[in-house]
């Protein structure tokens, strides 16, 4: 029976009701196409932040007398790879490991005692388990480092900082001495950074040339994150079995250390808070930024409907009185506002989310140029969503509806 | 069950507007199974009166009695329950939902005092002579018509109580007789309480007892 009413009250105010669907249509439609967006532009915006740099730095764990010692300590080569094999593998988006010792290089009557360190630029490693190869190397943690010439591909030839460079105005082609040996120098590179002043040589290439076979120093890990909330602050020693299962789960910067920690032996791995910090904070507000402009936009559709509702209930008054007289329940006239309501919702979601899917797509392809990945798991829940925003919308109606007094409007008399 | 001799009682019931007094100090009652008419000059406090039975409009003062319980006091939903358990109407103009046809209008009562079944409402319109009209909306029926339909959505749910504010004020008089014994032949089968307004002789006749209004008062009451 209420679906017979609703149904012919529509069809006896056909443009109320369209206006109110295509209210919700509009709404639903700008924050789901928001919702997609944001989702995709998320992922790309967090890409895109990882050129400030790595965000985990793993490093040999010093313990006790070690120390003391002045022994070196340091990482296993073979365990790169096995930072593929973690639970988050597919967010790890660039590893570089360092060999860290000194030389001495003399040009020109000058010399000076610099860092030579040993590592890739950029290669690509197969997967531990899988087919297809990951990339690795300087360049997926510092894209911003930039390579003049060629990186160094054995111990005949390096790379030199620009700084060094200029001081000691050399340049690709020239040959420079390290450590009493002339070598070529096959680039320079400029980081903005402490690497300036360092030269470089192919990983493999100084293992040999130091006997330090198999050894590394340090890695640098460039990782998606998830922001950081309060839970992910907490010390996981003191988490509860479930606790610590889902953070462990989540792709905070603290839980995917820990687990690049695990793959390497005798490793101590710690996010590089600076940022880590500032991709979370971006990725946050971008969020909010999002949720409040659908919560505007839904708000908008809410109040489409209820004005529309509202308006039409002077002209409803005497049906509503009559309802009344007859007995109707408030419950059972809320019902028929409800329902109204819900089928208002379903249909504008249901038009909402086509039209989202157009535009989300137009917007992905003309501004970002990237083909929107469509998520039809969207349509139920556009649906249900949008049946919300309209029921939403007739609360107030509803209340109106009810202080209508049916002895005024059928007196005999008008 | 109240007693059968006080089936609807009225105690010193006034109605006051900010700018008149509908009713002033209505006592009355009705027996179970009368026939009541309600006459007297526009203005007179009829439809008040009737108002202030059926609960869609409270008394200013006084209290309502029907069937042992003081509908005064009573809140609104509890009021909406009563009257659809309790009380058919039939307005002076024939108010039916434009949008549903006839069967649905009659279906819409049953749905608020319970549930919707076409067939007994399709069966209430045969009783009535429209079972021909079943699918016809309300613009597309005659005034008599209308208010048939009226009679069968009022009576549709076995009310023991009939309230009806002239129910043929615009019919000829035609149409106003058969509507009457219409009325008459479902009251001889049924048995309820009929409270009838009308300023029409013709119709206030049908009726055993006839009270007239006047001013807010009762100021004549009289059995046939
Ligand atoms: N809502 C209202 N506000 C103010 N005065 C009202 C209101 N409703 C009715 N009245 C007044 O109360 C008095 C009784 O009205 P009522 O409708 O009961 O008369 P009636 O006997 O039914 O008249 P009629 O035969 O014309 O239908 C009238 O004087 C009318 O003007
Ligand atoms: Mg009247």
């Amino acid at each position: 029976m209420i679906a017979t009413i609703v149904r012919r009250s529509f069809a006896n105010r056909k443009k109320a009701a369209a206006l109110m669907i295509a209210s919700i249509t509009f709404g639903t439609a700008i924050a789901s196409s928001l919702i997609v967006i944001s989702m995709e532009i998320g992922g790309r915006v967090s890409r895109e932040l990882r050129a400030f740099g790595a965000n985990i730095l793993v490093e040999p764990e010093i313990e006790g007398m070690a120390d003391l010692s002045g022994q070196r300590r340091y990482l296993r080569y073979e365990d790169i790879v096995r930072a593929k094999t973690i639970f988050w593998r597919h967010n790890i988006v660039g590893i570089a490991p360092f060999l860290e010792t000194d030389a001495e290089i003399t040009s020109n009557g000058k010399s000076e005692k610099v860092g030579l360190i040993g590592s890739w630029y950029y290669k690509e490693l197969p997967l531990p388990g899988e087919t297809g190869t990951f990339p690795v190397g300087i360049k997926t943690v510092s894209p911003w480092w930039s390579l003049s010439g060629k990186w160094s591909d054995s111990a005949d030839n390096i790379v030199i900082g620009s700084s060094i460079a200029s001081e000691f105005s050399v340049k690709p082609g020239d040959r420079i001495d390290v450590d009493g040996t002339p070598l070529k120098i096959s680039g320079t590179l400029d980081s903005g950074g402490i690497e300036d002043r360092q030269i470089f040589m192919d990983l493999e290439s100084l293992q040999r040339l130091k006997g330090a076979g198999g050894k590394i120093s340090k890695v640098l890990v460039s990782a998606l994150t998830a922001p950081m909330d309060t839970f992910a602050y907490r010390d996981p020693a003191s988490m509860s079995k479930a606790e610590y299962e889902k953070w462990y789960c989540t792709g905070y910067v603290t839980s995917i250390a820990k687990q690049i920690e695990d793959v390497f032996k005798g490793s101590k791995a710690r996010p590089i808070w600076q940022v880590a910090g500032t991709e979370g904070k971006v990725l946050k507000r971008l969020k909010v930024l999002v949720y409040l402009l659908c919560l505007m936009t839904l708000a908008a559709s809410t109040l489409g409907v209820s004005t529309t509702m509202i308006m039409g209930l002077v002209q409803r008054k005497e049906e509503i009185g009559l309802m009344k007289a007859l007995g109707a329940g408030s419950e059972k006239i809320a019902l028929i506002f409800v329902t109204e309501g819900i089928m208002i919702g379903l249909a504008g979601g249901l038009f909402g989310y086509l039209l989202s899917v157009g535009a989300s797509q137009y917007i992905g392809t003309k501004v970002f140029g990237i083909a929107l990945e469509q998520r039809a798991m969207l349509l139920p829940m556009t649906m249900a969503g949008a049946a919300c925003v309209s029921i939403a919308g007739t609360v107030l109606p509803i209340k109106k509806a009810m202080e209508v007094r049916s002895a005024v409007i059928l007196k005999g008399e008008q | 069950m109240g007693s059968a001799d006080e089936f609807i009682k009225l105690r010193c019931v006034s109605k006051e507007y900010a700018t008149a007094s509908a009713l002033r100090g209505i006592d009355m009652v009705v027996e179970k199974g009368q026939w009541v008419s309600v006459v007297g000059p526009s203005g007179s406090g009829k439809s008040t009166l009737l108002n202030i039975m059926s609960g869609l409009d409270n008394p200013t003062s006084g209290q309502v009695v029907i069937d042992s319980t003081d509908i005064t006091a009573m809140k609104e939903d509890e009021m909406a329950r009563f009257r659809r358990e309790k009380i058919g109407f039939v307005f002076q103009q024939s108010h039916l939902i434009p949008y549903l046809n006839a069967v649905e209008n009659v279906m819409l009562a049953q749905y608020f005092h319970s549930i919707a079944d076409e067939r007994e409402a399709a069966d209430s319109l045969e009783r009535v002579g429209m079972g021909h009209r079943i699918d016809h909306k309300p613009s597309q029926l005659s005034g008599g018509e209308q208010q048939r339909i009226c009679i069968a959505r009022a009576l549709i749910n076995s009310p023991q109580i009939l309230l009806a504010d002239e129910p043929t004020g615009n019919l000829d008089r035609e149409n106003t007789r058969k509507i009457l014994e219409l009325l008459n032949r479902l009251y001889s089968e049924r048995q309820f309480t009929i409270i009838l307004v009308t300023h029409d002789p013709f119709v206030a006749q049908w009726g055993r007892r006839t009270i007239t209004m006047e001013d807010g008062k009762i100021i004549r009451d009289e059995y046939r």
